[in-house]
């Protein structure tokens, strides 16, 4: 047991105190929050303005119509011309246009429009609904007027309306927005933390094999205790990122309070108030702390066991570990699905089966606990994740036990299975 | 009391029979020497003696009691043949990763370091990494880390490969030390000529078999070929040579080498030349090296063992 503490020890600090470590603790949050808000930047500045020429025959559109519009979404410009069809074709890019639309002098305000906005490229479906969307509300106009509906009847249609809030009332704080967020959150993180650190375990043993120090810690400890100790270093190194992430968000959490009193009117304030009073911090922080660990363990002790099998070749482990990352990739495909009907069978059987149960169930949780995730589930689900990882490290650790000092040849998955099954 | 006895040891792999019924005793003390070709079985005969793999057969008695490798690995030093060192870690951190995991303390095991690097001119090294070294430095290193915690029997394969002549009879003498102190040595080679300046007693294993075990000066004798080589101040003539008591196997003006003939002894022979009137100079049995009785004892046997099927 001593001797497993050793290890540990060694896998912990060796790896704490590299700069790699103290940067991408730092440095994750920043991309993790960069990216998040970045994409979503550069997706939105980057967007050109689309300018649409409309050839109106109907005599429907006026000018101060389209224009009251533009004014209100600019992200593309309708613009009323009296130029032919065929001239705007032939001309359309000297004119300064993106595309047309040519409204027959057939139309009916009663029987609607069916128009084509034609266009010398394919556009995006964002660019076109939007053309969509303004049309729509020109033509609303056009309908209140031929209705007769003035702007006070249209005001007090506008303002009259049924909004739809669900509530849970087994849990009454469950705010499925900021569920949705942080379940989002969590299993990306744990998915990441999942490929990241598995690989580490990866790596660090082939370390050990191809530097061939494998034969000397063997004959001091048991191969076992060797893999075991080197995944709860790791498992810890991960744990100890994740807790410094968790004291920054109370330090956030703490200065924004303070702030709190004194600007109440800041949203964003008051946002991340309302975030950290609508869920049960501790059950998810707590949850959250063991999926990571049971998840790793289950996951990282595979991931050991391919180590130990290949060469130095990175490809070979690649190809042998590829199965495995599938299925975890494959849990966070099916995040979205889990996220939008927490309920559903796929969600239920998926956070309990230990192969997604780590990314699954934290996609649950934050919807609330028993409300959304009964305890048995729960329950259920943990006990299954112990035994899954219990199972995997008793399997991996058989293959290690062969693998650490064979040499040679790549084996195949069916090979490795039969180290695992020989005594 | 020997300090390790093995009785009808086997390991079998899938593809072949790495250890097939090995009997050894090493006695307390012995630099005994373990010799064959490559992919004879010595490293795996050295794994199960190390605990890192268990036999399918056979019992290993340490030091007087069964082999049970939990406990008793923390009196065994074992220097794989393939070195092996964390290439990012610091020397001094390392040496006592290692110490510590034999069972040291770590106040024990940093005087004893400190001790070792001091007798053999590694003092500057503790802060540097494993990367820095050159690969005869590292051999040293890890000779240290194998022999630091004391160990009853130590094993080291193949533990000159890569040193300088400098460095290599430090460590020779270092091994002489451990093994007056006590230590019981098993020094796995394939280096003959190294085993018959450093051991007392050898055990030659071929195709996982042991082909033969005892001194060096016995086995030495119960392979010669009963040569001899006789030297004359005067000129050899064709009549000098008789064909009844020995062979001439080379011969030039001075000099011959003669095989004798069985029945007959070394006085006979001498008796002879006396007889013929010639001039001893000098008069040397040729023994043969442990070079040629392992080629002579290997030669004969398929060197590609491991693709030949266990019928077992």
């Amino acid at each position: 047991m001593n001797k497993i503490l050793l290890i540990i020890q060694r896998e912990y600090l060796t790896r704490v105190r590299k700069k790699t470590f103290i940067i991408s603790t730092i440095l994750f949050p920043l991309l993790y929050l960069g990216l998040i808000f970045g994409s979503t930047y550069i997706a939105s500045s980057t967007s050109s303005v689309l300018r649409v020429a409309v050839i109106d025959s109907s005599g429907y559109f006026d000018k101060g119509k389209i224009e009251r519009e533009n004014l209100k979404d600019s992200s593309n410009i309708l613009s009323l011309v009296n130029y032919s069809a065929d001239s705007v074709k032939a001309n359309y890019k000297a004119l300064g246009y993106d595309g047309f639309i040519v409204v027959s002098p057939e139309s009916n305000w009663e029987a609607g429009l069916k128009l084509s906005l034609q266009t010398g490229r394919t556009l995006g479906i964002e660019s076109s609904s939007g053309v969509q969307r303004k049309l729509n509300n020109i033509w609303d106009g056009i309908k209140n007027e031929k209705l007769g509906i003035t702007d006070s009847i249209k005001t007090k249609l506008e303002e009259s309306t049924v909004t739809l809030r669900q509530q849970n009332f087994n849990d009454t704080t469950a705010n499925s927005g900021v569920a949705t967020g942080i379940g989002y959150a969590a299993g990306f993180l744990i998915y990441i933390i999942l490929l990241l650190y598995g690989s580490q375990v990866m790596m660090g043993v082939m370390e050990e094999k191809t530097n061939r120090i494998a034969e000397v810690i063997v004959s001091s400890v048991k191969p076992f205790q060797l893999m075991l100790g080197k995944i709860i270093g790791i498992g810890l190194v991960a744990l100890t990122q994740f807790f410094i992430w968790v004291l920054c968000m109370f330090l956030i959490y703490n200065f924004t309070s303070s702030l709190g009193n004194g600007v109440t009117a800041n949203n964003v304030i008051g946002g991340v108030q309302a975030i950290f009073t609508s869920i049960d911090v501790p059950l998810i922080l707590g949850c959250f702390a063991f999926y990571l660990l049971g998840g790793f363990f289950f996951y990282s002790s595979l991931y050991a066991a391919i180590g130990s099998a290949v060469n130095e070749d990175m490809r070979e482990a690649q190809s042998l570990s590829f199965p495995i990352t599938m299925i975890v990739i494959l849990s966070i495909v099916l995040l979205p699905g889990v996220i939008k009907d927490p309920s559903s069978p796929l969600a239920v059987w998926g956070s309990i089966i230990p192969f997604s149960s780590p990314i699954f169930m934290m996609a649950r949780i934050p919807f609330g606990v028993p409300g959304t995730v009964p305890w048995w589930q729960l329950g259920l689900s943990m006990v299954s994740l112990i035994i899954g990882f219990i199972f995997t490290t008793w399997f991996a650790g058989k293959i290690y036990r062969t693998g650490i000092l064979m040499y040679g040849k790549k084996p195949t998955w069916k090979e490795m299975i039969k180290w695992a099954i020989k005594r | 009391m020997p300090i390790l006895e093995l009785q009808n040891l086997r390991k079998y792999f899938a593809t072949q029979k790495a250890v097939d019924d090995i009997s050894l005793t090493i006695e307390k003390g012995q630099i005994f020497g373990l010799l064959g070709p490559n992919g004879a079985g010595k490293t795996t005969l050295i794994r199960m003696i190390t605990g890192i793999f268990y036999p399918d057969q056979g019992e290993i008695i340490f030091d007087g009691k069964k082999f049970d490798p939990l406990n008793d690995i923390v009196h065994i030093g074992y220097m794989p043949e393939e070195r092996g060192l964390y290439k990012k870690m610091k020397i001094g951190e390392q040496a006592l990763y290692l110490a510590q995991l034999k069972g040291l303390s770590k106040h024990d095991a940093t005087t004893k370091i400190k001790e070792w690097f001091t007798r053999l001119d590694m003092d500057s090294w503790w802060n540097k990494k494993v990367e820095d070294l050159s690969k005869g430095m590292s051999q040293k290193l890890q000779f240290v880390t194998t022999v630091l915690h004391n160990p009853k029997l130590i094993i080291l394969d193949e533990p000159f490969s890569g040193l300088d002549p400098v460095n290599a009879n430090l460590i020779k003498d270092e091994i002489y030390n451990l093994a007056k102190g006590g230590a019981t040595i098993i020094f796995s080679t394939h280096r003959m000529e190294q085993v018959e300046e450093i051991c007392d007693h050898i055990a030659l294993v071929n195709k996982g078999q042991k082909m033969l075990d005892g001194t060096v000066k016995d086995i030495k004798h119960n392979y010669k070929e009963n040569l001899f080589r006789v030297s004359f101040s005067n000129k050899l003539m064709a009549e000098h040579l008789a064909i009844h008591l020995f062979q001439v196997k080379e011969k030039n003006e001075h000099e011959v080498v003669i095989k004798l003939d069985p029945g007959y002894t070394n006085n006979d022979v001498l008796e002879y030349f006396i007889h013929k009137g010639l001039h001893i100079e000098s008069f040397n049995e040729i023994l043969p090296s442990l070079n040629d009785i392992f080629i002579r004892l290997v030669e004969d046997t398929p060197a590609a063992r491991q693709f030949q099927q266990v019928t077992a």
